[in-house]
């Protein structure tokens, strides 16, 4: 019984040993639907509001780019970090990624974008290059000169005796143009993401 | 090509040793990696075994966004890899920097500057699957038939 080699042979050549011993042991796990991954289209179209860049805490994750006739946000892998803030920042719904879109609905949360413009006095040497740069600062005084001098009181940010000073910082839109501008790296954008929720009511109205 | 070269190669495609590398992470994939040695994962299962000795190592993964002090130790751990070897980038960092590759930081990467990578894993971190993945697809990618290319 427990002595001859046949039944040695029987008791180790069982199939489902031999399979354990050489086989991986677990199925191979599926990734649940609810995980975030890379946010994908939903196929609505994206109107270039150009959240989901201001929301993007990783440099370079994400791009807004011309597809066919109209803009598309592009995903960039290796620098995504799947975080989930561009879903949540787009007021069109164009990505989506695990449940944020179902969550955000049933809570009714949404992101409220504003920017602080900070300009070091130390490194800022008054040259003007950001206010010249500055998109809507064009739109506001298409008269402004390469100094940044400007007699208008609308511009977000104009040269005063030699230095900058910060207007209006609620029309500022985020798109860091005078970031690139400074030769010195002086000024900076600072973005402040407020997170809101409307009351939710429970049970019957 | 023979029956004993079949052989070796099924043998050698299902005994990865792998050694991990850390060239600056926040240690975010350095857990990733810690989970698929974990029974949930079962790293071993598949034949990879994590030995973390460059010079017994098949495969080594990069972690990290690449900070100045493994400038030269980088490529040392790398050349001290017997043939056939693989190196495989986990993570944003390695790739990119992700969130650390900003102004005045002082990392340089992506790794594949420095060192030959034959995988990146995208993901900050990327899940155990992905690791698993990656490391099993180099393994039959660069080990199943390396003598008969390499003669």
């Amino acid at each position: 019984m427990g002595f001859s080699l046949i039944w040695y042979l029987k008791e180790f050549g069982r199939t489902a040993w031999i399979k354990k011993f050489l086989f991986a042991k677990t199925a191979p796990l599926t990734t649940p639907s609810y995980f975030r991954g890379f946010p994908e289209p939903t196929g609505r179209i994206c109107q270039h509001a150009l959240f989901c860049m201001m929301a993007c805490p990783a440099p370079g994750a994400i791009e807004v780019v011309h597809v066919g006739k109209g803009w598309m946000p592009r995903i960039h892998k290796g620098h995504c970090i799947r975080c989930g803030l561009c879903v949540e920042a787009c007021p069109h719904g164009v990505l989506k990624s695990g449940r944020i879109l179902e969550t955000m609905e049933r809570e009714g949360t949404s992101l409220v974008f504003s920017f602080r413009v900070v300009i070091d006095p130390v490194l800022c040497t008054g040259c003007g290059n950001c206010c010249t740069s500055c998109p809507v600062n064009k739109v506001a005084d298409a008269q402004m000169g390469a100094g940044g001098h400007s007699s208008n009181d609308e511009v977000i940010m104009k040269v005063q005796a030699g230095d900058v000073v910060v207007i209006h910082e609620e029309k500022c839109t985020g798109c860091k143009t005078c970031e690139g501008a400074c030769p010195t790296n002086a000024i900076r954008i600072a973005r402040i993401l407020e997170g809101t929720q409307q009351t939710v009511h429970e049970g019957p109205p | 090509m023979t029956i004993l070269q079949r052989i070796k190669n099924k043998v050698r495609a299902r005994s990865i040793h792998v050694a991990y590398v850390d060239v600056g992470s926040c240690n975010g994939c350095d857990i990733e990696v810690l989970a698929c040695l974990a029974p949930r994962y079962d790293i071993e299962q598949y034949g990879i075994f994590v030995h973390n000795n460059p010079r017994e190592a098949d495969v080594l993964l990069v972690i990290g966004a690449y900070t100045p002090g493994w400038e030269e130790k980088l490529a040392m751990v790398w050349e001290k890899i017997p043939d056939p070897k693989a190196a495989v980038a986990i993570g944003n960092c390695p790739i990119s920097g992700c969130v650390f590759n900003r102004r005045e930081t002082f990392i340089d990467p992506p790794v594949r500057k420095h060192i030959p990578i034959a995988a990146e894993v995208p993901g900050c971190p990327p899940r155990p699957t992905e690791i698993l993945q990656a490391i099993l697809s180099v393994r039959d990618s660069v080990f199943a038939n390396w003598e008969a290319e390499h003669p």
